[in-house]
């Protein structure tokens, strides 16, 4: 009885961890007040896609938009995500140990704005953005492959053979979903150095050689001037507004700005700009899908199969102590006594099925971790909560499938049973 | 202290009607022994069932200690079991997982008694019937004597008004059943009533007074008139 409660709670809290720990908000204290800016500056005579049937917009800027906005500055905050790759290693290290590493360009906003906590150090400055200047924040993980894990504040990284300093550590840092970019990131953990957007500008690091850049009209990859002035998108644009009504005010600015950029003969489709909060670009992007809820559904009926049996067992179990019943009830005990007594067996039962169970669980999700190693670990881990939630359930189910048993043990006539104990 | 008038039991299925008791009157007052003989199947466990609350009647009135008991819930009849009546069986009803401290204690849980209070009643009980020493033992480490006394101590430990004994020595040897009728009369002899059902007729002629039940009919005779088998 208890195995069967625990291989049901099991099976059904390993799909609910990793389905829930897949729709947390990733910022929950401003989530509604962090809005990505798409707009419409795609070929007039071609759309960029259909979704749904349905005419789409890009989820990127062009450069010179996201550098507009960006100087701009209308939003409380602002930032631009960009992508590269390149060889890295600490400068103290030799040349054999640079590694192949995602940069994140970005800027200075993106800490703050993303509530990104820091073990040493602090973001780069505003002079560090608008010069290029050669900084870099290295995640924790990071930090312990160059530095050992070291304050390594203000000393040297190579990348791209190019030497950067480090101004900041990040502490452990896992959104979940990460949310700013694209879906094939939203469940793989946060690139570990960042570097100021203008200083991968600089570098003419403008290549999407791990990311997507999508070009409509004249562009040459190999002149930097030629993909700064081009109308191809490939920069993520987030802003932060400190109240979630002043979301029209910014929409209404970024439409003025494309009636702008249509007088100079851009934007020449129909406007259809948009802001996504979190969780709206987190539902377009279908980050959570949708087989994660019917997942679900399916462990709870499995769940709900194992509890079946398990009421099936109660059944046999407490019709077995009939007689145990029904010298009880001579010597005394009511129905009620009856009742709590078999109560508290289920609640037992339930209590020591939910404990196996979560047991069960963890062994479960360390499995699927290791099978799904591409993904973000914390995604099969249970927090507080869920471990509470687990037993909880285990006893909460128990009970109410052992109600019908407990009527049936109360029921039974104490004369007809007392002979054959 | 036992007044039943015009009680009778008619078992109802979907399509017969079983008269298991006729009607009958019968008053057993405080500290009276009575034995209750008849053949199998004539009524007698019906008629200790009733007795003891753990079957309704279909017809008459039963007062015990005077209450009329015809229209208690299921919880007064459970405490007014607790409190007054104590059940000894044929085959003892021990819990096996129990051991003879918690066996005894049982009906005692069922009453607002003190653990403190709840102790000194169980060694009491097992006292009286000899089994202090042994109140850790299991049901199964005891002969069958000795489970008997076990139940017996049950029996007595919530101080009952009267003891209902259904053929306590059915399941023993002579020397054995010897041990359990002196026992009971020795506790009879203390004030508490006692009814048992027997099927031994040098048993039930050491009663007071002997009730016998035949094809749900019940007649009475004085003991020292024996019943004929």
């Amino acid at each position: 009885m208890i195995a069967t409660i625990a291989i049901g709670i099991a099976a059904t809290m390993v799909t609910y961890t990793v389905n829930y720990m897949m729709t947390q908000d990733p910022v929950p204290s401003k989530s509604d007040r962090l809005f990505t800016v798409h707009l419409s500056s795609w070929d007039p005579n071609m759309s960029y896609k259909l979704k749904d049937g349905k005419e789409d917009i890009p989820i990127y800027l062009t450069y010179q938009d996201a550098t507009n906005l960006y100087a701009d500055k209308k939003a409380d905050k602002q930032t631009i995500i960009s992508f590269h790759k390149a060889m890295v290693r600490a400068g103290e290290q030799p040349s054999g140990m640079a590694t192949m590493t995602y940069l994140r360009p970005t800027t200075h906003e993106f800490f703050s704005m993303l509530e990104v906590p820091f073990l040493y150090g602090s973001p780069w400055g505003i002079e560090d953005d608008s010069g290029g200047n050669p900084v870099v924040v290295l995640s924790k993980k990071k930090n312990q492959q160059l530095f050992r894990g070291e304050n390594s504040l203000g000393k040297e990284v190579l990348i791209g053979g190019l030497i950067y300093r480090v101004v900041g550590v990040l502490d452990d840092w896992t959104p979940l979903p990460r949310f700013y970019t694209t879906r094939s990131e939203a469940y793989t953990e946060p690139r570990g150095v960042f570097i100021p957007f203008q200083s991968s500008v600089n570098n003419n690091w403008l290549s999407g050689t791990d990311g997507s850049v999508y070009c409509w009209g004249e562009v040459n990859f190999v002149d930097l001037e030629s993909v700064k002035s081009s109308e191809c998108v490939w920069l993520f644009y987030w802003i932060e507004l400190s109240s979630p009504k002043k979301r029209d005010d910014y929409l209404a600015y970024i439409n003025n700005y494309a009636q702008e950029q249509r007088s100079m003969g851009r934007f020449q489709r129909e406007q259809m700009n948009r802001l996504m909060d979190v969780s709206e670009y987190i539902e377009y992007n279908e980050v959570i899908k949708e087989d994660g809820n019917i997942a679900v559904w399916l462990a709870v009926a499995f769940l709900i199969a194992c509890l079946l049996n398990s009421m099936s067992l109660m059944m046999t179990k407490f019709h077995g102590k009939g007689s145990e019943v029904g010298l009880r009830r001579a010597v005394g005990a009511s129905k009620i006594n009856i009742a709590c007594q078999f109560s508290c067996e289920t609640v037992i039962v339930g209590l020591c099925g939910g404990i196996i169970g979560l047991m069960l669980a963890q062994l479960g999700l360390h499995i699927t971790a290791q099978v799904y190693s591409h993904l973000h670990a914390e995604l099969m881990e249970m927090n507080f909560e869920l471990m509470i939630l687990t037993v909880v359930l285990s006893v909460l189910s128990s009970s109410i499938f052992g109600l019908y048993p407990i009527y049936r043990a109360c029921q039974i006539q104490p004369s007809s049973h007392l002979k054959s104990l | 202290m036992l007044k039943m008038s015009n009680v009778a039991k008619i078992y109802v299925t979907d399509t017969v009607k079983t008269q298991a008791l006729q009607p009958f009157n019968l008053e057993i007052k405080a500290g009276e022994f009575v034995s209750v003989v008849g053949p199998s199947g004539s009524g007698k466990t019906t008629f200790l069932n009733i007795a003891g609350l753990l079957e309704d009647y279909t017809e008459g009135n039963y007062y015990l200690n005077n209450q009329d008991v015809t229209h208690l819930s299921d919880t007064q009849k459970s405490r007014l079991r607790n409190e007054k009546i104590g059940f000894i069986f044929q085959s003892f009803n021990l819990i096996p997982e129990l051991n003879l401290f918690d066996n005894v204690e049982m009906p005692l849980r069922y009453r607002s008694f003190s653990a403190k209070e709840r102790k000194q009643r169980v060694i009491d009980a097992l006292t009286k019937v000899g089994l202090a020493n042994r109140q850790a033992h299991y049901p199964q480490q005891l002969s069958g004597g000795q489970q008997q006394r076990v139940a017996i101590a049950r029996a007595l430990a919530g101080s009952p008004s009267f003891l209902l004994a259904d053929e306590p020595t059915g399941n023993l040897d002579s020397n054995m059943a010897d041990g359990i009728m002196s026992l009971l009369k020795d506790i009879n002899a203390s004030g508490t009533s006692i009814l048992m059902v027997t099927h031994d007729l040098e048993q039930a002629d050491q009663a007071e007074r002997i009730i016998e039940i035949k094809d749900g009919v019940l007649t009475e005779s004085l003991a020292s008139q024996k019943v004929v088998a």
